[in-house]
């Protein structure tokens, strides 16, 4: 039997209410209220208030903090809030000196409540290996100066879905710094956990951040600081690196997650702990890796290659620079050197700023900071913070509207 | 100056679909994107060793090779993205209450045509032939909809009334009413409305057409996934852009649309400097473009009257879950979980405008499907809710972090309720997305990634049918989700196709 459905009583009245409907969509767009277009929509600007492109803020205090550290609180021109934080993250900063560019990510280090205060503190210790740039903050940055950040980054912070009630802070050197953020969120009620804070320094003059960090401890009774001294032996401290047994001790039997961050060398040495406690990846969470300075030591890496220059050709839209490149360092090493200015923020591999196209030529890309997703490995792109170029290459950079 | 027939602002799926067009019929293109990669919503993220698809759930009116849907002849066969595709064995299994308050639902609905029915008549006895005539109801109207695409929105009545008059007589009423009409038995009405949620109307004001031509197109073409997220295709589309001759820039924001002295339009400025053109198809919200990038002289009439009054359609949350254990070992066999606290489409449309009051999830578990969407012995697992309200605006930027993780755990909760398949203690990775992150990453008002809302007399048909009169600058057209089709990736890909079709033509009249 033929289809036959009609709504209405009459389906011929219903043909002509379908002649109609752009005659009707007309009248109806005529009937409403002529009225000022909305610029903005206050979600937008509320997303636009957490999730700022770039922030710019004013350098207002530097002071020491341990041996070589100096903690520096960064303050907005205009004194309003800043964009807010998880205890954890950090924010990327851009440094320019003598014709060249780069970013460094900073965790901050300050109470969640900072930000509400228009305020952010960063601990820049001064370490030989990262390029120029914790010299470069150390000596040139001064209270006043200007500086362009990004918004706050990255997935080091307590997430009470994923997370057991107890932490296991894992920290070395620097590596402190997230910690502190969490003791104080933790102290002054924006985070609800129980954070027992390891910390590895080689002897006690070398640990950052002491009075402070026993301060909010004996202050909180949620915040616990252990202090593990590789290098000497001393009451009230535990000896050694940060092992097994040392982490079983201050479990105390209760389910933890373990949260590590630190030099490349302890998390490879806290690779073979974690394996040896039997513990699952949900359990286990490490802070960015860091940019591989050693590539020639990673698997793969072909025999012989290492300190081979090359020739980049970089475009980034209507522009093409050709730069020299060389396979012991990152390509994304190669553009700062340049002062390319393109964008980078975790340094890592992991967060995909950098994302960039490869036209043609040969890399090695470590398979530890390999963040890439499985799309972008099938149509050639790389992240050129671990990136490592074998031949002459050319390649294609997303813009420098948002650098960092 | 770089000088280009048409710039494409904005690479998500509309915006790809009319680069790929315009550069497939030789113009010079340029695609810029404000984002450091393209597809908008359509993504990926990574977290530990997991990678979340953004916004997927099922791709429509696709199609296999033997049976393809308009979408896959216009991004396999014409633009000539060659990926791995997976399709999805059902199309949906809903859990809820039906709309009579107090009988239970739990339904799961294959594809293909005459399972879908015979599934249907063994939940509701007695609705076979109600069910039959909306399916053929809905042949007619994929066929109504080809002939009125193919005549470019002016069709011949007299070739309407013959062929398609059963369409002409549905085409003017909503959901419910049509429904009705077919006698279609309560709890069938129930279970047959579920995807309503995909178009965010509800079935008292959704356009009967427009709905039941999702349906049938899920139900004939099966719904399908590309093997590595969306990013694949998005990402895909963009490297067939580039081999056609295209030209991508991203990290580049568009600011202004510039006109001459004539109110010509004749270029674009960007972060990367002014660009040279007098074809700008825009893949942004109309009402975000008229208001900030052109002169305030130049917004059309029936724009001022219509763009601050037209309601912005559903506002998305979404808790990406990477879980520490496979979907067998957790008991999860379903693709997709419609889990709405009540069958009644109109009831839960109100709830959905209040973050209180939101109860509403669709949860997807891709290992079902693809067995590569995450490493052994894991798998992934997304919550969705939407909002029909901007009541996210309200939320203190203090309460956010406070806010999203109770919306997220209240979700898991209502998943682990009605399904009983446990999932919270096995959480490796944890992302949510609120309507902030969507107003972030995509620049979407209110974060509503579906456009405008296609209620009433805003819908899908009569939109196509001012499609020549919608956007009345000479030069400027807009595509994707606040396009003439409304949201769904195929519309959007749809509307981007159509709309660049449209200006090839007018570029051929200007002698181009």
């Amino acid at each position: 039997m033929a289809l036959h459905v009609k709504v209405g009583l009459i389906g011929a009245l219903d043909m002509l209410k379908f002649k109609n409907l752009a005659k009707t969509r007309r009248e109806a767009i005529e009937a409403l209220p002529e009225r000022p277009l909305p610029k903005t929509f206050e979600t937008n600007e509320k997303a636009a208030f957490m999730h700022p492109k770039q922030q710019q803020v004013r350098i207002k205090a530097m002071r020491p903090n341990g041996p070589d550290a100096v903690t520096v609180t960064l303050q907005s021109l205009d004194g309003n809030a800043l964009a807010p934080f998880r205890a954890g993250q950090y924010i990327s900063i851009s440094v320019d000196a003598d014709n060249s560019t780069t970013t460094r990510s900073y965790s901050l280090c300050g109470s969640p409540a900072r930000s509400w205060e228009g305020e952010y503190d960063i601990t820049v210790k001064r370490v030989e290996d990262d390029g120029f740039v914790s010299k470069f903050i150390q000596d040139k940055w001064k209270p006043g100066v200007v500086i362009g950040i990004s918004a706050p980054q990255g997935h080091l912070y307590y997430e009470p879905l994923r997370d057991e009630k107890k932490v296991l802070a894992l920290a070395g050197g620097s590596g402190i710094t997230p910690f502190m953020g969490m003791a104080y969120a933790i102290l002054y009620g924006y985070e609800d956990f129980d954070l027992t804070i390891l910390y590895g320094s080689r002897k006690e003059e070398d640990i950052l951040y002491r009075q402070e960090l026993d301060a909010v401890a004996a202050s909180c009774p949620k915040v616990h600081v252990v202090h593990v001294l590789s290098d000497e032996k001393k009451k009230g401290f535990e000896h050694g690196f940060l092992s097994a047994e040392l982490i079983k001790k201050y479990a105390a039997g209760e389910p933890y997650t373990i949260f590590m961050c630190g030099p490349q060398a302890m998390y490879n040495f806290l690779d073979g702990v974690v394996a040896e406690l039997g513990l699952d990846r949900k359990h286990v969470r490490r802070e960015l890796f860091g940019m591989i300075k050693d590539p020639w030591n990673q698997p793969g890496y072909p025999k012989g290659a290492q300190a081979q220059s090359f020739i980049a050709k970089v475009t980034i839209h209507d522009k093409t620079y050709t730069i020299p490149v060389s396979s012991s360092e990152s390509l994304l090493t190669a553009f700062d050197r340049a002062g390319l200015r393109t964008p980078s923020r975790c340094r890592s591999g992991e967060c995909g700023w950098c994302r960039s196209r490869l036209i043609s030529g040969d890399v090695f890309i470590p398979e530890i900071t390999d963040g890439r997703r499985e799309a972008d490995k099938e149509f050639g792109y790389i992240h050129p913070c671990s990136t490592f170029p074998l031949s002459d290459v050319v390649v294609e950079v997303p813009g420098q509207y948002q650098h960092l | 100056m770089p000088k280009y027939d048409a710039v494409v602002i904005g690479a998500g799926n509309g915006g790809l679909a009319a680069a790929c067009r315009l550069a497939k019929a030789g113009k010079k293109t340029l695609l810029i994107e404000q984002h450091n990669l393209p597809g908008g919503v359509a993504s990926s993220f990574r977290r530990g060793r997991f990678e979340f698809e953004t916004a997927l759930h099922e791709l429509c009116e696709f199609g296999s090779a033997e049976n393809p849907g308009n979408c896959r002849k216009t991004v396999v066969d014409e633009f000539g993205l060659d990926i791995n595709w997976y399709q999805v064995p059902d199309n949906f299994r809903v859990i809820t209450v039906a709309s009579d308050g107090k009988t239970p639902i739990d339904a799961t609905l294959p594809s293909g045509r005459e399972n879908f029915i015979n599934k249907m008549e063994e939940y509701v006895p007695g609705c076979r032939e109600s069910v039959t005539k909306f399916f053929d109801l809905g042949a007619e109207t994929l066929e109504a909809g080809n002939y009125l695409t193919a005549s470019g929105g002016k069709p011949d009545s007299n070739v309407m009334k013959e062929k398609y008059p059963n369409y002409l007589r549905t085409a003017a009423y909503p959901v419910n009413r049509v429904f009705k009409a077919l006698k279609m038995p309560p709890l069938a009405q129930d279970i047959m409305n579920t995807y309503w949620g995909y178009l965010g109307v509800d079935a008292d004001h959704l356009s009967f057409v427009q709905y039941v031509n999702m349906v049938c197109l899920y139900v004939n073409h099966g719904a399908w996934i590309p093997e590595k997220t969306s990013n694949e295709l998005t990402t895909g589309l963009a490297e067939r852009f580039r081999e056609m001759g295209g030209t991508m820039w991203l990290n580049c924001r568009a600011e202004e649309i510039l006109f001459d002295d004539h109110d010509r339009l004749c270029g674009v400025r960007t972060t990367s400097g002014v660009v040279d053109t007098r074809w700008v198809l825009c893949n942004a919200s109309p009402t975000m473009v008229y208001a900030n990038m052109i002169p305030e002289r130049l917004i059309p009439y029936k724009d001022k009257k219509l763009l601050p009054n037209r309601p912005f359609s559903a506002r998305m949350f979404v808790v990406y879950m990477g879980l520490n254990k496979s979907a067998e070992e957790l008991g999860m066999h379903d693709y997709s979980y419609f889990l709405p606290s009540s069958a009644d489409s109109v009831k839960e449309y109100e709830s959905l405008k209040s973050i209180e009051t939101d109860k509403f999830n669709i949860a997807l578990c891709y290992n079902v499907v693809n067995p590569k969407a995450s490493p052994e012995g894991t798998c992934i697992v997304s919550l969705t809710t939407t909002y029909t309200s901007d009541c996210w605006s309200r939320v203190d930027p203090k309460d956010y972090i406070r806010t999203k993780e109770k919306v997220a755990s209240g979700m898991i909760d209502w998943f682990e309720e009605k399904t009983g398949i446990v999932i919270r203690p096995y959480i490796e990775e944890i992302e949510i997305a609120t309507p902030w992150t969507f107003c972030h990453y995509a620049s979407v008002p209110e974060g509503a990634a579906y456009g405008y809302e296609l209620r009433d007399w805003d819908s899908m048909m009569p939109r196509m049918m001012m499609m020549r009169e919608e956007y009345p600058i000479k030069g400027l057209k807009f595509v994707g989700a606040s396009s003439i089709r409304g949201d769904g990736f195929n519309s959007a890909i749809f509307s981007g196709d159509t709309m660049a079709k449209l200006m090839i033509g007018e570029m051929r009249e200007e002698g181009m």
